[in-house]
């Protein structure tokens, strides 16, 4: 389980209560009560922000959390692979031109496969935390993996047997982390991506790569359009968050909503190459909740300062706690998630006409209109 | 659609920048002032106001040794009175000033004080003397009070208090020796940012008024919100536990002999009362659109959120009749719609 924030949650028993049992509603009363269950809440969105980097995006939600992500390529000196080359060797030596053969069938598929994870490097900051602590090292951990589970942007990359491209996504949190920040980090990553360009390669085969110094020319990282033309692309993955507060799910927590959460859980998906409707699941996690740590409300019964008694001993502190029939006493969460409850986030999120397929079709609006 | 997307717009104009460029100081139009007749007048730290000598520096500004030049220390709006600039800031944190009503979160309990985060620079102190013992009892606090000083206020607290005194380093000590203070329950909190507690209204937020605390009255039922100078809203329902009630029915002849009646077992309960949830919803939409109002750069006080609730209440009732259910336009669109009801009506 992927450890919570550090900051613990600052809030009052009675605010927990409160808070707890407004999102329990059927629907749900969220704190901004504009809002559904299923929406986000409004972001502000720009790209192309900074000017030396191949791609860059911004995004800023309406509680002043504010992420900048900026990704640059460079071309790197391969190492030999000899799992990889040695079939080149072998052939070559023989005189006889096998891969050329081949090369020349598929020109697609030429870099299939070719593509090593180390080619992708994303570090995140956040304002208060080492680069070592746990909080930005699970985020980085955990773009990654979504990001080369598809295993196509990797093989992108490969320029030729010596040279590759390295792609370094720098994600900046320009705020304190007010809420869980995956999920804004991973849209503005996103947004970096789908619009980030690699300049145009004019140089052939295994030969030192050149390339188009007009930038016009330069190719996006992410095509708009397959080699048959047609709209059916790969496109950069997006973490989503769900809580659960009792059987109600709320995807995009606030803070506060985050601090009462029974169970959360960040779901990365890509957009479905198969058919053109949802999304396929690419990671998923379970985010320890924070609420887990928060001390139980003292009830009236047992508080001395209302009337009530305070309990002899820790166990009959416990008795009379499991024993408590009032409402409005904030007691913390146990236990984990339910296999249902999982399922259910993920086909609300993954579905047709799911959260996925909207925000993903609402970060490609950004970058078309 | 569960999002919003929206692009980066510039920040709409606002009165402060009116008053910069007022016409007191068309005479001297001809000075070399970077904001003088320019609509956006907001500097940042560091920036050269002006180098004429004939300036006087005045709030905000600073003058380098061996330099005639005006420079910036905070980032906010150029303001001129005659030949004096001062730079109001953009966001400021509260300056307690005695007789402020404040809404704080315990931060630490210590023996014989708590500390309370009440947005200032430093941490407010509430002493252990300074509070109501349970029942109303008035007596030397003792030792047995000191050791169950976490029954009265815990870490995380929520209370509104008064600003009782200032100490030479400016930290405020607060008390909470009255039926109106004390530990807040039944309800939301909500924090604004910015508004430095200032008489004048920089851009939005709570500023000293006549009436901190009111009562709103919704169709779900009475809601309770305590303004906190600081920034820090409260946002409960109504309380009407029996007590209370009783306290009420008296409230004529509450003598400092009769307190100990009129203090209620609650005062320091940690419990929530049942809450229906229309008054949950209620509660809620106050506080979006207190948030909202913030966003959108207006003044926060009692007779501003009756109206803007009110509105926003009628918006909602007429978009349901029209079968608009155009959920998800955030807190400053809904306040933004409202506003403009309100200046086309009136």
């Amino acid at each position: 389980m992927a450890p919570s924030q550090p900051a613990h949650v600052n809030l009052s028993p009675a605010e927990l209560s409160f808070l707890r049992s407004s999102l329990s509603q059927t629907p749900p009363i969220r704190l901004d009560n504009t809002k559904g269950p299923r929406d986000f809440r409004s972001m502000i969105a720009e790209y192309d922000v900074l000017p030396s980097t191949n791609g860059s995006a911004r995004i800023a939600l309406e509680d002043g959390t504010e992420a900048l992500v900026g990704v640059k390529a460079e071309v790197e000196k391969s190492q030999w692979r000899p799992n990889v080359e040695g079939r080149h060797t072998l052939s070559v030596a023989v005189g006889v031109d096998v891969d050329m053969a081949d090369d020349d069938g598929q020109e697609g598929e030429e870099n299939k496969g070719k593509g090593q994870n180390g080619w992708i490097e994303i570090s995140v900051e956040i304002p208060g935390f080492r680069e070592d602590d746990a909080l930005p090292v699970f985020l980085a951990s955990m773009l990654t993996e979504s990001l080369l589970a598809s295993g196509e942007l990797k093989d992108r990359l490969y320029i030729n047997q010596r040279f590759h491209w390295k792609l370094g996504i720098d994600v900046l949190l320009l705020s304190p982390p007010l809420s869980y920040p995956l999920a804004l980090l991973s849209m503005t990553t996103h947004l970096a991506l789908l619009t980030a360009h690699l300049p145009a390669l004019k140089s052939e085969k295994d030969e030192d790569p050149l390339f188009d110094d007009d930038w016009d020319a330069a190719v996006p990282l992410y095509p708009k359009h397959d080699a048959q033309g047609g709209t059916n692309v790969d496109k950069p993955p997006i973490i989503v968050l769900a809580i659960a507060v009792g059987s109600n799910i709320i995807f995009d927590p606030c803070k506060e909503e985050l601090a009462v959460a029974d169970a959360v859980l960040a779901v990365g998906c890509a957009p479905s190459n198969a058919s053109s409707t949802g999304a396929r699941i690419v990671s998923i996690r379970t985010i320890d909740p924070p609420a887990h740590l928060t001390p139980p409300a003292v009830p009236n019964s047992m508080n001395s300062a209302t009337g009530g008694v305070a309990p002899a001993s820790t166990a009959d502190a416990l008795t009379q706690r499991e024993l408590l029939s009032a409402t409005g006493v904030w007691t913390p969460p146990r236990g984990g998630m339910k296999r249902s409850l999982i399922s259910q986030v993920t086909s609300m999120v993954v579905g047709k006409g799911g959260v996925a397929e909207e925000v993903i079709a609402a970060l490609q609006a950004i970058e078309v209109g | 659609m569960p999002i919003t997307i929206r692009a980066p717009n510039l920040p709409t104009p606002h009165d402060a920048l009116a008053r910069a460029a007022s016409p007191s100081d068309s005479e001297m139009s001809d000075d070399d002032l970077p904001s003088g007749t320019s609509g956006t007048s907001i500097v940042t730290p560091g920036e050269t106001i002006t180098s004429d000598p004939q300036w006087m520096r005045g709030h905000g500004t600073y003058i380098p040794p061996s330099t005639t030049t005006i420079v910036s220390t905070v980032a906010g709006h150029l303001h001129k009175t005659n030949k004096l600039l001062s730079v109001q800031a953009l966001r400021a944190r509260y300056t307690p000033e005695i007789g402020d009503l404040v809404v704080g979160r315990i931060v630490s309990v210590g023996t014989k004080k708590w500390s309370v985060d009440i947005a200032a620079p430093m941490l407010a102190s509430l002493p252990l003397s300074a509070i109501n013992l349970p029942g109303g009892i008035l007596r030397r606090r003792t030792a047995v009070d000191e050791l169950n000083i976490r029954t009265f206020f815990s870490e995380g607290d929520l209370l509104v208090a008064e600003v009782q005194s200032l100490h030479q380093d400016n930290t405020a000590s607060l008390h909470t020796r009255s039926l109106k203070y004390g530990k807040l329950r039944n309800g939301m909190f909500t924090s604004l940012s910015g508004a430095g507690g200032g008489v004048l209204s920089r851009r939005g937020g709570v500023v000293r008024s006549k009436r901190q605390t009111f009562t709103l009255n919704t169709a779900a039922g009475e809601i309770d919100v305590v303004l906190g100078v600081n920034g820090y809203i409260f946002i409960s329902a109504h309380a009407t536990s029996p007590s209370n009630a009783a306290a009420t029915a008296e409230d004529k002849d509450i003598s400092i002999t009769r307190l100990d009646e009129a203090v209620s077992e609650t005062l320091y309960s940690s419990q929530n009362d049942e809450i229906t949830p229309g008054v949950l919803r209620e509660i809620t939409r106050v506080s979006t659109l207190i948030k909202g109002l913030a966003a959108a750069g207006r003044r926060v006080d009692e007779d501003v959120i009756v109206r803007v609730y009110e509105g926003a209440v009628e918006l909602e009732a007429e978009e349901k009749s029209l079968g608009i259910t155009d959920k998800g336009v955030g807190a400053v669109g809904v306040v933004q719609a409202v506003l403009e009801r309100l200046e086309l009506g009136g």
